[in-house]
This record gives C-alpha cells, structure tokens and sequence, in this order.
C-alpha cells in the first residue's frame, strides 16, 4: 500500500527539558483521513508530542529531529507561520474541558474568533460559521445560543465547543489529546463518535492520544506505543492487538483486561448477615435561585434508593457523572445527611446518629477516594495519616501499638515499614492509593466505600491495585462498595451490581447477570459506551474476515 | 486572594534553607529584616549621643564624622534618634500583626469549618471594618481616648483582623473538600480537630506570607499616625514624628527628613522582599516550574 | 445580573447602617458624656449643660441614633461647635478640594500602573521587566507623606515650579486651582501606582498559565494577542479589588496629605475638629467618608458582575 505524502511526518523527534529528555528519536506519520493513536502511561510524552507538533512546548524545551506538515518542516518555521498554521491547518483538542474555555467570553465569540483571525471574515459571516460548525458538533442555535458562556454548559458540551473551535476552518490534522479522560463513558462514546464522524467528512488526519489502549482500538487505523519517551511498538491497530508481539504491548493489554483471581471471586453463598441497608433513602438540594425570592425546583440527587449490602459482598454503584453515586456514597459514610429515608450500618441507624454515637460505625467502614494526591495532607507523615482512623478506637492506644498496627497495614498493602516517616510528595499515585487502602484497612472495617479508586490510575498499576483489593477481601473478609462509572472494573472485582440514574437505582442483580443481559436502557447504554479491548479487536477481526 | 499557596508539599528545612539561600528576594530581605531588627536591638543598650539630650549648640548640623547622619533643631543625633525610633516602628507593628494574627486566623478557620450564616456575617463584619481604613479608624479612636502610641497600635490591630480572617478563611475553605479532609472526617475527627492538626499546618505559610506584608503595612501606619502628631508622642523618637519635625526645616536642613524616610523605605523594603521571597520559595506552583 | 446587583445593594444597606452605628457608638456612647469631652475638664457646668441641649444628649439613644442619621439623609449634618456654622456648609466647601485630589490620584495611578503591569508581564523574565519591579518595590515603601515632602522641597523649594501648599480655590481659575493638587496627586499616587502595576503584572501572569489561554494560542493567535484579547479580562478581578481597596487608601491619605500640603480639604477639616474635639464635624465626615468607600466598594462589586458572568447568576 502506496501512502501518499503525508499530512503529517515526524521522523527522529527528540525533546528535552533542561538535561531531562522527553522524546527520543520518535517517529510518527498520519496520511489524510487517518487516525493514529499514541497510546502511552502517564510520563511516557505523549502530551510533549503533541505540544511539539503546535510548538507551543514552554520555552526551556529543546528539539531535534525532523516534523513534517504536508511537507513544510515545522522545527524550522517561524513562529509567524505557526500562528497561520495553528487553528486553520491544525486544530488541537485538549484533556480538561472544564477549563479550556475563556470564562468570560461568549461561547460563540471563542469560535468566531479563529475564523475572523484566519479569514478576516467580517463578525456577521464569522458567528455564521461558527453557528454551522457548532450545529454540526451536536450543539443547535435554538437550544445553545451563541451568547451562552462556558459554565453555562456540561462537561461534555464544554468539549464540543472545544471540537467546533479546533474544526472550525476543516484542518488537515486535529490532534485530541486525553479528549474524552475527564468525561464519563457515554460522553465518552459520544465525543468519540463526534471526531469518527469530522474525520470521514473532512478527510483530516486525526492523531488520537490517549491512555486507554479500548479506546484506541475502537477509533484508530494505526497505533504507535510510547513509553518513557520511546516508541515501543508501532504499526496497523489490528495486527498490532492481535498479534501483540511486543511484550509492552502484551502488558498493556493484559493490564487493560485484568481480572483479579482470588478466593471469594464466587459469590459468597447468601444468609450471610447483612451489613448496611438503605431504605428510601433521598437527598435534595434546594434549586438554585430564580430570582429575589423564587427558588427553582430541588434538585433530587438521590432520589428513595434502597439496597442491603451483606458482609464480605462486593457490591459496584455504577452510572454516569452527575447520577449521585457520590452523593449516595457520602451518605453511607455519614459525611452527609439523607433529607428522607434511613441508612442502617450493623444495626445502628447511623442517619439519625450524632457524631459522638456515629464512632463506633465509623471504625466499621472506612474509605478510599479517587485522587491519590489528594488524599493525604502533604505536611502529616504517612504514619500521622495512616493510623488517623485509629482515633476511633475507644480505648487509648500506646505509640508502639500505633507503630505495630500501621506496620501491619503497610504490609498488608505491599509497602515497606519504613515508608511510614515519609512524606505524600515522596511516592507516586499507584503507591499513594495502596497507602490509602492501608489507612482504610487499619481499624479493620467490615466495609470500604470505594470512590472510583483506580480511575486516576494508570493501565499497569490498575490492575495492581485491583489484585490488592481482592486479596484483602480474601484475607480480611471485607465489604466492598465500589463507585465507579467503569464497568470492566466492576465486572473484574464485584459480587453485585447497582445501577444508578438520575438518583435512582433502576437495575440490580448479579454483576455477571446484569452485564451480560442488562434488562434496562441505562445498563445497556453503559454497556454499548464502555471501550472493550477484546469487543474492539473482535470486531476488527471479523471486519477483516468479512 | 487566589494563590497556590495552600498545602504545598512537605519541606524539611535543609530543603526550605537550600531554596531560600538560592532566592534572591529572601535573601536580600532576610538581611535587611535582620539587620533593622539588630539596629533596634543594640539601641536599647548603646546609642551614639542620648537622644534625650538637648544641645542646642550643635542644632541642625548637616552629617558630619561625629554626628554621621547630622543632628536635629534641638542639637540631638539623627542617627542614635533612628536606632530608638525602629524600637516604636517594630513594636507598634509587631503588635498589630500579632493582634491581627490572633483573632483573626481563630475566626477565619472558624467561618470556613461552619459556613453559612456564621460565615456570612464574619465576611460582613469584616467588610464593614475595611470600609474603615487603618488612618480613618484611628481619627475616631484618638478622638476619643487621644492620641498615643498604645491606640495606634489598636487602631493598626483592628483592621488587621478581617485581613487575617479573609486569608485564613480562603485558604481553610479551599482545605476543606480536598480529599484528605474528607478522610480525616470519616476518621471520626471533629472540625476543632481538623482544624488543629490539618487546616492550620497547611495554611501556616500563607499567614507567614501575609504576615510580613502586614507588619510592613504596620510600619508605614506607625510613622504616618505619628507624622500627624495621633500615633506615638513626643519625646519619645519616632521615625513619623520625626519626619513631622523636619518639614518646617525642609529647606535648611532637608537631612532631617531624608535620614528617617530612608529609615523606613528600608525596613518596609526589606520586609516586603523577605515576604515575596517566602511566598516563592513555599510556593509549590513555583517550585514545580524549576 | 439585576438580581445580582440588587443582592449587593441590599449587602451594602446594610453595611451602611451598620457602619453608622458603629460611629455613632464610638464617638457618642463610648465617651459617656460627649459634651465634657468635647469641651474639657475646665469647662464650666453651664456651658456643658448648654452643649448637651444643643447637641440634644438629654434624649434616648435611639431617639438621638435617628434623628442624626435623619438629619444626614436629608443633608443636615449639623452644627460645628467650633465653626458655628452648618456642618454641611464645611463639608461642601472642602468636599471641592478633596474630591478631586482622590479622583486624580486614583486616575494618575491607574494611568501609570496598568500599562506598566502589562508591559512588565508581556515582558516577563526581561532585564526591563526586573528593572519595572524592582522600581515598584521601592515605590511601595515610601511613605506618601514623605515622599510629598521630597517633591515640596524638590518642586516648591528649589525650582519654585508649583506652590508648596495652599488652595487658591477654583474661583482662581483652573490652571492654579489644579496646580496645587498636582504634587499632592502625585504623592498620593505613585506608592499606589507601584502596588497596582505589582498586582497587574501577577495577575496577568497568574492567567496566563490557565488552560483557555492555551487554547487560544492553539486557535493560531499570537501570544501577546491573547494576553490582550484573553488574559486582560481574566485578570481585571484581582485588580478591580486592589482598586476598590486604594481607593479607601486614597481617601485615608488625603487625612495626611493634606496636612503636608496645607490644602483646606475633607481631611483636614476632620483633623482639625480632632484637635479641637468637635465631635459633631468628626462624626459627619468619617460616616460620610466610610459612606464614599462603602459605595465605591458597591460599584467595584458590579464592575466584578460585568467583567465576570459567572458572578451574574449567583
């Protein structure tokens, strides 16, 4: 097969920083209408590429190498040229759409813009534009006026403007860094779909950057693998998961698929007791103001949810952002009061508890959250934070006890003893979320609410974490309630899953049950968003075959 | 006030020395502090001439090698008056700060750990006092009880507190979702708690930070209350005092004037870098840039 | 942004009258007996019963808390004790000279700091943008006062460019009448100046490390349109609020400035009725000071509103 030139060529690109490279000797090419996905972990330059592609690297960044664009050597040109290129020729999407977008400026204004600069387009026939383009991304004139502003908008809308500003003038490349991380599967899907669809219509080249190996399988026709700034493996997406020669590549795609082998992975036979049970639980927040004195409707984030949770069960919450799995989850851990309904935890009605009653089912259930730097206080050593919950113990703990207790949990969680007189800063995401498990675990809870605890997480060290999760259920017989929008992870570590939307449980049964044959719409639209590896390399296969 | 400056990464002090020595600011302003604060120490035990002494032979000398910065209508040494005025300048706004530290940072760690209506009415209060500025609120105070340096230094003090409040309470507030907070809850701690052993720790430098930029503020308070003739009294040396002296003498003897202004563009100078080179080198956002 | 500004002028009601009461606390309960105070210890007990009459101390607090602040409302401040004359009168005659003493001060510096702030930030890391802040870290610690004495001697004394001091009224004409507030402006100004081009430059900066102006760039425009077209907008909010503060510094200043420059203006009518203890003047000028911030501090608060629309719908 014969490529003609293509729209982009990168050939030995090497950056550093200071004395610290970041790329070495990269090579990457993307003819018309192709995608190409750079699939890497955290660290590995992925983003440093693509910010060396629109030279907007910071200042101190050094380059070598050759980077084509449609064969103009970009390393080369002026940073006039740049300017002419980016938006018109290249458009780029980034990671964050929350905060991507000019918070002051009309939304229609940040997409006019790049084409008044280009074209010199007089205002009129500019918003014109930007009213087609944005028509086009899924966000109509009649319901989304141009005049609306950023936080106006949701996340995933936010990212469509985002999109309609980097197509606005048809590029011949886009590059989506990280588009779709921040957003929840079914964004996901849609976005995705969204750049399938502009790459087809404009013929452009489409460099897709992500961290999730199921989401590139599904959009690219090529796939280059990165890894601490080295391409590691390279070539058409198909060939390359199917075959998976390379053995970071075979890494990555075990990781992505991992499910944990471990005792308890049978369900647990029922009678067991049962440890928390809600009934009718809901929780409103008054509505935002309309005027002086009107107030809009309540918003019913949770909205009469009742479940039992039994001990040494796993149990998934599973929805989209903004469902209120986490509003239930604060509930649970009495960090929040339910506005009805009542939550029972061992026998004790912990909704209608005062804090000094509460201790003792706080000792009982602990929590792990979903960013791992930001669940320690950076000035407590891991000691101070890790044997925190043991405040709750009524009777007065000596130092040692505290020292022996803390060392127990930190090798129950894979670390060393002498990590505890270090500080947060000083371990990496993966070990800080083992460490959080460790302070959960201290008091020995018979249940841990889990806060979306991997998804912040790289593929690899998901994986560990999911192996570590079930071993401690193994070994200590403890609870899980797993909140996540991430269905291979509940599928990879739960006994039972719930449902959620709009406040509400609508499915529950079985994990295996549920996903195999989900009975609802919501089940079924989380099902058709989630990237799947395998599903992906088995539709390609049989495209293939066909 | 936005600022990066809330739960920077731990430091032990080799690292903070290290940081600091390599910050120009802080080290400029760490000496010049240093050395204002020496000066006003060494007053109290030795000066050149006894500034209480009047010798009217020797009035409004220029500087000479015995008088080195000149001497004043009443024949007194500039440079012995300078020493002893830092003592006034540094104690009077020492004092705010502290009055502006201890009740304010109590209120604002409270306002952000209650929120609502105990909130609402902190940040209410505290505009209502910042509608008074310092100078305003000490006219009323000295219309009353007179002026002296011990109302100055409530006046001063007052509008200190919503200054702390508001940076405790912004710094505290931006703490309290943060994940580890949220552990600390689950641990069963109680907002007092929470307060003591994390909010506190990881707004110190932000307080630090303010705090020199207050004391500095104090100084300029100080000497412009004194100037007016409502701060410290006569005979008692004050840099503003001082200054008000020298006005009439401008034009025969404008040392009189230069040696005191210079006195308080230095240390104001120097507490201004110390603060701006605290700020960077605690800075977390900054640190990550080097 | 209706409900928002009507939200804030409610707030500032109420900051309003609760300032009043707190000078109407200090200056009128916390004395005891504002009559002796006001005419000291040698006075004789006629004399004091007289003033109580007059100053109408012989009725209940809150009786004596309404009709002040009636009276303030309608535009009677008043008698000075010391002037015998209505206390509006005072005030409007020197409201002339202070008024556009503040108003030019915060003009001249805004003038300066702005375009310096953004020259030193579009600069950032340059020997010029050193230069700028090392000058600006000056500027903030000298004192106002006595840099107005430099400029008096420097300006007055030796080069006799423009009167020490003193206001020949704007009966004199505008020429002279402007001349003697140009020192004292710029004394005002300068210290102020070197904060808000300090305050311009980090918030300029602060801004443009954000996301969205990344975005910009990668729209293709060039970085120092986007400090003008996306960072300037974002970074008006901290510098909007240094503004409101200054010019509550500003008004302040006028208390010691005035006095510098002997100009007969606001501040120093309440200086001199500190001297004198007439806390009648005192009283009306300070609420009607700490009035004047309190408003500016309103307007501040709807400049955030339109430079910020998501304060709009809070």
């Amino acid at each position: 097969m014969i490529v003609p030139s293509p729209v982009l060529d990168i050939r030995g690109l090497s950056v550093s920083i200071g004395t610290k490279p970041i790329l070495k000797d990269v090579n990457l090419t993307i003819a018309n209408g192709e995608t190409v996905g750079l699939v890497g972990e955290s660290g590995s330059g992925k983003s440093m590429t693509a910010l060396t592609v629109m030279r907007l690297l910071p200042h101190a960044a050094g380059t070598s190498g050759r980077l084509f664009f449609r064969g103009e050597d970009l390393l080369g040109t002026s940073e006039e040229r740049m300017c002419q290129l980016r938006g018109d020729e290249i458009g780029m999407v980034f990671q964050e759409p929350m905060t991507a977008l000019n918070p002051v400026k009309m939304i229609g204004e940040q997409v006019a813009e790049g084409i008044r600069w280009h074209r010199g387009a007089s205002r009129a026939e500019a918003e014109d534009r930007a009213r087609r383009i944005l028509e086009r991304v899924g966000l109509p004139e009649s319901r989304f006026p141009l005049t609306r502003y950023p936080h106006e908008l949701s996340g995933g809308q936010r990212q469509r403007v985002v999109i309609a500003m980097a197509c606005a003038l048809d590029p011949k490349l886009l590059i989506a860094d990280e588009p779709t991380t921040a957003l929840d599967v079914v964004l996901q899907a849609q976005i995705l779909e969204l750049l399938r669809e502009l790459v087809a219509e404009n013929d452009m080249g489409l460099l897709l950057i992500s961290h999730d190996l199921g989401v590139v399988a599904d959009m690219a026709d090529r796939i280059t693998i990165l890894r601490h700034g080295e391409v590691q493996d390279e070539g058409e997406t198909t060939r390359i998961l199917r075959e998976q020669k390379h053995p970071y590549t075979r890494k990555l795609a075990e990781a992505s698929t991992h499910v944990p082998v471990w005792e308890n992975a049978a369900v647990p036979n029922d009678g067991k007791q049962e440890l928390l049970k809600l009934t009718e639980v809901s929780r409103h927040f008054p509505g935002s103001r309309r005027g002086l004195f009107a107030r809009g409707e309540p918003v019913r984030a949770v909205d009469g949810v009742s479940f039992e949770v039994k001990a040494g069960h796993s149990v998934a919450l599973v929805g989209q952002s903004g469902c209120g799995k986490s509003t239930l989850a604060r509930m649970i851990l009495a960090l929040d009061r339910p506005t009805a309904g009542a939550i029972t935890f061992r026998g004790m009605e912990t909704s209608s508890l005062g804090e000094h009653e509460l201790r003792a089912a706080r000792c009982e259930m602990q929590v792990v959250f979903q960013d791992p730097y930001g669940s320690f206080d950076p000035r407590q050593t891991i000691e101070g934070s890790v044997t925190e919950p043991l405040h709750l113990v009524d009777k007065r703990i000596s130092r040692r006890e505290r020292r022996e207790r803390a060392t127990e949990a930190l090798v129950e969680v894979g670390m060393q003893p002498a990590d505890m007189h270090k500080y947060p800063h000083e371990f990496s995401g993966g070990q800080r979320q083992r460490l959080a498990i460790a302070r959960a675990i201290i008091t020995r809870p018979k249940l841990v609410v889990c806060d979306e605890p991997v998804s912040a997480l790289d593929v690899s060290i998901r994986a560990q974490i999911l192996d570590l999760f079930a071993k401690l259920n193994d070994d200590l017989g403890v609870a899980y309630l797993f909140i996540t929008h991430d269905l291979t992870v509940a599928r990879a570590i739960t006994h039972d899953v719930l449902v959620m939307d709009h406040g509400r449980i609508v499915e529950t049964g079985r994990t295996a049950d549920v996903l195999d044959a989900p009975k609802t719409d919501t089940t079924r639209r989380l099902l058709a968003a989630a990237p799947d590896l395998q599903r992906a390399i088995e539709r390609r296969s049989t495209a293939l075959g066909g | 006030m936005t600022t990066g400056l809330v739960a920077p990464e731990h430091e032990d002090w080799r690292h903070f020395a290290r940081k600091a020595l390599a910050n120009r600011s802080f080290l400029t302003g760490a000496v010049i502090t240093a050395f204002v604060v020496a000066v006003a120490l060494v007053s109290f035990v030795w000066t050149p001439y006894d500034v209480t002494k009047l010798v009217i032979a020797d009035r409004l000398q220029a500087p000479t090698a015995s008088h080195w910065f000149g001497t004043d209508h009443f024949g007194r040494d500039i440079l012995s008056m300078v020493m002893v005025g830092s003592r006034n300048s540094i104690a009077v706004a020492l004092i705010a700060v502290g009055i502006g530290m201890a009740a304010g940072v109590p209120l604002g760690c409270w306002a952000a750990a209650k929120r609502g209506v105990a909130d609402e009415i902190l940040m209410r209060t505290s505009d209502i006092i910042f509608a008074f500025p310092a100078l305003l609120s000490a006219v009323m105070i000295t219309a009353i009880f007179g002026p002296g340096a011990v109302n100055a230094i409530i006046a001063i003090g007052i509008f200190n507190i919503p200054v702390f409040a508001r940076v405790a309470r912004g710094g505290a507030l931006a703490l309290w979702p943060r994940e580890f907070i949220l552990a600390a809850r689950a641990a069963g701690k109680g907002a007092g708690l929470i307060t003591v052993q994390h909010i506190l720790p990881n707004i110190a430098n932000l307080l630090l930070v303010q705090g020199t930029i207050q004391f500095s503020l104090g100084i300029l308070a100080e000497a412009g209350l004194s100037y007016v003739g409502l701060g410290t009294q006569p005979p008692a040396p004050s840099w503003g005092r001082m200054l008000f002296e020298a006005q009439t003498m401008m034009s025969i003897a404008p040392h009189m004037a230069i040696v005191p202004g210079m006195a308080i563009i230095i240390t104001v100078l120097g507490l201004n870098l110390l603060g701006d080179g605290l700020r960077d080198v605690l800075d977390p956002k900054l640190r990550r840039e080097h | 942004m209706l409900f928002y500004a009507l939200r804030r002028l409610f707030l500032v009601s109420i900051t309003l009258l609760v300032a009043s009461i707190v000078v109407f606390a200090v200056l009128e309960i916390v004395p005891g007996d504002p009559a002796r105070l006001m005419l000291g210890i040698n006075a004789t007990e006629d004399a004091v019963a007289a003033l109580r009459l007059q100053m109408g101390l012989d009725k209940p607090l809150v009786t004596r808390y309404f009709s002040w602040i009636g009276g303030m409302l309608t535009g009677d401040f008043g008698r000075s004790y010391t002037y015998s004359v209505p206390v509006m009168e005072l005030v409007r005659e020197r409201m002339v000279v202070s008024l556009p003493l503040a108003l030019l001060a915060l003009i001249l510096s805004t003038t300066i700091a702005i375009p310096v702030g953004i020259f030193s930030a579009a600069r950032r890391g340059t020997s010029a943008d050193a230069g700028v802040m090392a000058a600006t870290q000056v500027g903030i610690a000298i004192p106002n006062f006595w840099f107005a004495l430099l400029l008096v001697y420097l300006f007055a004394v030796t080069f006799r460019l423009v009167p020490a001091g003193g206001f020949p009224g704007w009966d004199a004409g505008l020429g002279p009448a402007l001349a003697s507030l140009v020192l004292p402006a710029i004394a005002l100004a300068l210290p102020q100046a070197a904060i808000l081009s300090r305050v311009t430059r980090s918030a300029l900066l602060d801004v443009m490390s954000e996301d969205y102006i990344r975005t910009a760039r990668a729209k293709g425009l060039p970085a120092n349109t986007v400090l003008w077209r996306h960072a300037l907008r974002n970074a008006l909010i901290p510098v909007l609020t240094i503004l409101g503060l200054q010019f509550a510094f500003l008004l302040a200043g006028t208390i010691i400035i005035e006095n510098v420059f002997y100009l007969p203006g606001l501040g120093r009518l309440v200086f001199q009725a500190i001297t004198q203890r007439d806390l009648i003047v005192v009283e009306s000028v300070v609420v009607l000071l700490v009035a004047t911030v309190i408003v500016v501090n309103f307007l501040v608060d709807l400049a955030y509103g339109w430079a910020d629309p998501r304060l709009r719908t809070r």
